[in-house]
């Protein structure tokens, strides 16, 4: 009895989350480089640009004060919506408040670790007396680097099966995608990574839409409207017609997307 | 338990109505107590192809807003027993319909009938969105052409996506592929898809198979479901595409082409019937 009148006199109960997030990682302050990769990406994959909300990164950034504003007002022209500030000076924490937008502490992560260790190991390295120990410590950090992007990975994996339909988009933003089935015409298909399907390919397939030139397109037959390795595509009128209907592999090499049967 | 099935499509004039109009006689005939609502608000059309239009006076969109009750709505079919149809009104158009009021309608009827079956709109917006929103089944209706199939594909999306069941994360939507227009000759020649061709892009189970006949124009005009016109092929496919719905094995028909006599050819042989 009394729990219920609780429950409907409180307003908001504050709980823990955890949100997956997308940092910008900023290595320029300059808004118009800002922009004008930010068009590019646009280009590339639409769907990422949906009012998604993003932490601006700062800690790569050596500068103490920041055209924060503009940064954001570039970000929104992108429909992006920065949420919060990381990293940076007193200064940047001010205005970051200042423009309603909250601030954490600079995350210490391992890689910015690795990186800063690493700098310093090839500094020493000139110093013979530290030789050694710096070249071990430097293997150390790698070997301890190496498995975690490989978890990430295959975490980040996503599996689909059954059809991919017309009108519908499937995505892996951040590794590849495996799709068991056919991505029809009219669907859309995006990955951050690689792009599987075991079964045709009639509708678009996006891969490597965060600028991974590395990524690739498999599928078990290709009628592809749009094929598209980090930003460089190709439609179905460029494809040979020898191609059409045939398993096929798409990559990005010598500066354009090459498509060979896969045998 | 009762079963709601949408018959729908995406793109228009693909044979939805003709259809939901032949599979509701179908299974009234079989001894099924069945409802055939019309969701084409503002585009009634399933009371002339039901040969009931004279015979209207209530309405989805009164029951809906509390105007009529159900009974006083739902026309009685003079042709077949247990047949009863809920036109759709002329009048309005489809942001009359409401989710909640849709649901209560079906869930009254789900209290009476064995099947409940939802003529869609054609498009994929709101009128169609509803009448599939509360689906078991869905009879998918497409013709052997390139852009009914792409629609069909993207109302199959939406069925796994947008319904009661989809939100809910129950048992899909059961999809049936039904074939309308069907033309075995002209599949031959390359002018339409072939059954296979649109059998692998939807990739879901067949219904049924509708050759095209000019016993359909016909029997809408005359206000008859064609499922009647047990002499013409597509009379046949329907009554094929009923006993398949309610768990029969079947054989497929009247997808090859007919062997005709050299008389035939000659002098045309009129209309298939």
């Amino acid at each position: 009895m009394s729990l219920k009148a609780d429950t409907a006199d409180v307003a908001f109960t504050f709980k823990g989350g955890m949100l997956p997030m997308t940092i910008m990682e900023l290595s320029s302050a300059d808004p118009e480089q800002i922009r004008q990769q930010l068009q590019g990406k646009l280009v590339q994959s639409p769907a990422f640009f949906q009012h998604t909300p993003v932490v601006l990164g700062v800690e790569k950034l050596d500068a103490p004060n920041l055209a924060l504003e503009r940064i954001c007002a570039v970000c929104r022209e992108h429909k992006l919506l920065p949420v919060a500030v990381r990293g940076g000076t007193d200064p940047v924490r001010q205005s970051a408040w200042a423009l309603g937008l909250g601030w954490f502490a600079p995350v210490e992560s391992d890689r910015a670790r690795r990186l800063a260790s690493v700098a310093v190991d090839t500094k020493e390295a000139s110093t013979p007396a530290d030789g050694p120990g710096g070249e071990s410590q430097a293997a150390d950090q790698q070997q301890h680097s190496t498995p975690a992007p490989d978890d990430q990975q295959s975490a980040s994996t996503r599996l689909y099966r059954g059809t991919v339909r017309s009108g519908q988009q499937v995505s892996a933003a951040e590794g590849d995608l495996i799709v068991i089935g056919a991505v029809n015409a009219g669907a859309e298909v995006l990955a951050g990574g690689s792009i599987h399907i075991y079964g045709p390919l009639r509708g678009r397939a996006l891969a490597g839409i965060h600028g991974n030139l590395s990524a690739g397109i498999y599928c078990r037959e290709l009628k592809a409207e749009l094929l598209s390795v980090a930003g460089n595509y190709k439609r179905l009128e460029d494809v040979d017609l020898r191609l059409l209907g045939e398993p096929a592999q798409v990559h990005y090499s010598s500066e354009q997307l090459e498509i060979k049967p896969l045998a | 338990m009762a079963k709601v099935i949408v018959v729908t499509s995406g793109k228009g004039g693909v044979g939805k109505t003709t259809s939901a109009a032949s599979i509701a006689t179908g299974l009234a005939m079989r001894g099924q107590k069945t409802v055939v609502i019309d969701f084409d608000v503002g585009l009634r059309n399933l009371d002339l192809i039901m040969g009931c239009e004279r015979r209207v006076v209530y309405d989805l969109v009164n029951v809906i807003q509390g105007e009529a009750g159900l009974n006083q709505a739902m026309i009685r079919d003079k042709r077949v027993e247990n047949l009863f149809i809920l036109p759709a009104s002329q009048t309005r158009d489809k942001d009359a319909l409401t989710q909640e009021g849709v649901k209560d309608v079906l869930g009254k009827l789900r209290q009476e009938f064995d099947f409940i079956i939802c003529d869609s709109p054609a498009g994929i917006e709101r009128g169609a969105q509803l009448a599939m929103h509360f689906a078991d089944e869905a009879v998918v209706v497409t013709n052997p052409e390139v852009s009914s199939v792409r629609d069909s594909d993207r109302i199959l999306g939406l069925l796994a996506s947008k319904t009661q069941r989809a939100e809910e994360g129950s048992e899909p939507v059961r999809e049936h592929l039904l074939i309308t227009r069907y033309n075995p000759d002209r599949v031959t020649s390359g002018d339409m898809l072939t059954l296979d061709d649109i059998r692998e892009i939807l990739a879901i189970e067949l219904l049924g198979l509708i050759p095209e006949s000019e016993a359909v124009l016909s029997a809408s005009n005359q206000g008859v479901p064609v499922i009647h016109e047990s002499a013409s092929d597509a009379g046949l496919a329907y009554l094929d595409t009923v006993s398949r719905l309610l768990g029969e094995e079947v054989p497929l028909r009247f997808h090859q082409t007919s062997k005709k006599g050299f008389l035939t050819r000659m002098f045309g042989g009129g209309g298939r019937r």
